[in-house]
């Protein structure tokens, strides 16, 4: 179905009963007046007939019209019709005239008719003649009455024809601005970002809107308890796969400090690591159950320093073990932040860097503020990320291609996710090394 | 060392039973926090590995008890594990009472080292010997010997010393250092710990003790192997 419109389809809706309106109007208002000028005119003619009249002279054999041509063209003048008339005696013969001029219908007065191609109005007197009455028809071209009535009809319904072009103006200007709340409702909506599934504020919305400001609330509550629901869910079953994996890594961990013979030892290696991997899974899954837009986030006032000097201890052992100069240059900045989400952030910057960079390389973790806006980067002297792909990377399981390692292709996803749930930006650069800098920015305040 | 393992998994349990019982422990077991209870307050154990989510009396309800319960038995180290990161928090505001934690998985290597840092502390807890591989410190008399041959050190050198020998492989801050040095006289710049910390390594690394720099943090005492 086309998407309809509310105004096309009340001036649909209106525009037959105001034409008929204006029809009858115009009807209403046009008889009055065209039948008193109408009965002028035809008085005019019926003075012609009269003054014709006057002018038989009845005789003993014959009627005689005598008419000086002065006269006659006196009486046949008129500035817009031609005049016609005819003189007959009480026999109904032929005296003077126009032959043929048809005479009204018997006891009509005046009527209209056609004569000499032309239409024309014919009104009938009768002239004494003697002792006997003759009869006069007068007739003229309707030019006069046609632009008369023409000229009625256009002054009775000019002003009419105003009225329904106002209406119809008011109709579609005032449509647009009895919608205005409407429009003002899908604005708040539309400037919304996705994760926002706070109920819509009613206490400002006018009476008629009510109804649909409280079905958009229900309809928010309910997909936002359906995004609650699924995150519970997702962290659920993150929390039960905690437990085993950490009696899995414990027993392969048992196993590999016993002396194995190959090829046992390397299998029972590659399960190790299977159940570390598995193990960060469980966590980035979390996270991004956390961070999950449509998800409202605790913030809360944190250092970013603080921050990274409660997650340094294990990250520099980490690096130790992978022989990897690992260092800090931390500066204060207060944010607002939930402390967990960064510090999953934080941890696949870092496990992305350590992943990726070789054995004596050098791994930088900085805070403080650039330009007022606090920042947190890591940066690596690996093999960088390729511009091309920099937009890629931070997409759910994509991978660079030819890339070695173990990773699963949420990491960077899960940062960018926890970075915009912060309103944060997330920026790859090269380092000064060539290698690759991630940095995230927040914003000011 | 005698530890108490509290945890409902059994696999994990017994995991975390063998590995410990390899670095030399006498180690109990029991998945249930009502028997945790019950055989600390009949014995004493050198440190209790709690896990949270426990069935009917969670990990919270046994520390609690394990906290008010029992006087005079002397403190008994918990070092708790957690699956769950909602709980992460309240744990690392240590307004539970543990004195350490650890969030699952973890590597075993990692909850070795933990547990040897707590009996560590626990033992020299008060203690006036501190020992570090062939570093023997006597806190009362202070005085150092190195193999067994007296060590001299400034007092500035003893107090950072003393400093990284109580978080022994764990990163200290420079700021760190300097708070617990500051009660010694003015004000320590970064550069001077510097000092103190490059003076530490010329009489100590010679006997294999190391002290690893972490570059724009501060300092780490490695374990002695």
């Amino acid at each position: 179905m086309a998407a309809r419109s509310l105004r096309a389809h009340l001036l649909r809706m209106l525009l037959p009963p105001i034409a008929a309106a204006l029809a009858l109007g115009a009807v209403i208002s046009y008889f009055p007046t065209i039948e008193p000028a109408t009965q002028a005119y035809d008085q005019a003619l019926v003075d012609i007939g009269l003054a014709l009249g006057s002018h038989v002279r009845v005789t003993q054999t014959e009627y005689r019209f005598e008419l000086p041509p002065a006269v006659e063209q006196v009486l046949r003048t008129d500035r817009f019709d031609r005049i016609y008339y005819r003189v007959m005696s009480p026999a109904g013969l032929e005296i003077a005239g126009d032959p043929g001029l048809p005479s009204p219908p018997s006891e009509a007065v005046a009527h209209n008719t056609v004569y000499d191609g032309n239409k024309v109005r014919v009104v009938s007197v009768l002239a004494p003649c003697g002792r006997s009455t003759c009869t006069v028809l007068v007739a003229e071209t309707m030019v006069k009455r046609e632009r008369l009535a023409r000229d009625l009809l256009l002054q009775s319904i000019l002003p009419e024809l105003l009225i329904a072009a106002a209406t119809l103006l008011i109709v579609w200007f005032g449509v647009k601005r009895g919608l205005r709340p409407l429009a003002r409702l899908s604005e708040e909506i539309k400037a919304r970002s996705a994760g926002d599934l706070r109920p819509i504020d009613a206490a400002g919305a006018p009476e008629e809107t009510r109804p649909l400001v409280g079905a958009l609330n229900g309809l928010l509550d309910e997909v936002s308890a359906a995004s609650r629901k699924q995150q519970r869910f997702l962290a659920d079953a993150a929390h039960q796969l905690r437990t085993p994996l950490a009696g899995l890594q414990a027993h392969a961990e048992l196993a590999l400090a016993q002396p194995l013979p190959e090829p046992s030892r390397a299998q029972v290696e590659r399960v190790h690591q299977a159940t570390i991997r598995t193990g960060r899974l469980a966590n980035q899954l979390l996270a991004l159950a956390r961070a999950e837009p449509g998800v409202r986030i605790s913030l809360a006032p944190l250092d970013l320093k603080s921050l990274v000097e409660g997650e340094a201890d294990a990250w520099v052992h980490q690096a130790l073990a992978r022989d990897i100069d690992f260092g800090f240059e931390l500066e204060a900045a207060q944010i607002q932040g939930d402390a967990f989400l960064l510090r999953e952030a934080l941890a696949n910057l870092v496990h992305n860097a350590l992943e990726y960079s070789q054995r004596g390389a050098r791994v930088t973790v900085r805070t403080g503020r650039r330009e007022r806006a606090a920042f947190i980067e890591v940066e690596d002297d690996g093999p960088g990320i390729a511009p091309a792909e920099r937009g890629r990377v931070l997409e759910r399981f994509y991978r660079v291609p030819g890339t070695s390692g173990t990773g699963s292709g949420l990491g960077l996803a899960i940062v960018r996710e926890i970075a915009s749930s912060h309103g944060a930006s997330i920026a790859i650069t090269d380092s000064a090394s060539g290698g690759c800098r991630v940095a995230i920015t927040f914003p000011h305040g | 060392m005698r530890l108490l393992i509290v945890e409902d998994d059994a696999p994990l349990a017994s995991g975390l039973q063998r590995i410990l019982e390899a670095e030399g422990h006498a180690v109990d077991v029991t998945p249930r926090g009502e028997e945790a209870v019950l055989a600390a307050s009949q014995e004493k154990f050198d440190l209790v590995i709690l896990d949270i989510g426990l069935p009917q009396m969670d990990g919270f309800e046994v520390l609690r008890r394990l906290r008010a319960g029992g006087p005079g038995r002397g403190p008994m180290p918990v070092l708790v594990l957690t699956a769950r990161d909602a709980v992460d928090d309240r744990v690392r505001g240590l307004d539970l009472g543990a004195d350490d934690y650890m969030v699952k998985p973890f590597a075993m290597p990692e909850l070795t080292a933990r547990v040897r840092a707590l009996l560590r502390r626990s033992q020299s807890h008060g203690g006036p010997r501190i020992a570090h591989g062939p570093l023997q410190l006597d806190t009362v008399a202070r005085r150092a010997f190195l193999k067994g041959e007296p060590l001299e050190l400034a007092a500035r050198e003893w107090a950072v010393l003393e400093v990284l020998l109580a978080r022994v492989e764990k990163i200290v801050s420079k700021e760190a250092i300097i708070q617990a040095v500051a009660g010694w006289g003015d004000d320590l710049s970064p550069n001077a710990i510097e000092v103190y910390v490059s003076r530490l390594r010329s009489k100590l690394e010679p006997a294999g003790i190391r002290i690893r720099t972490v570059r724009g943090f501060g300092y780490m005492l490695e374990e002695y192997k």
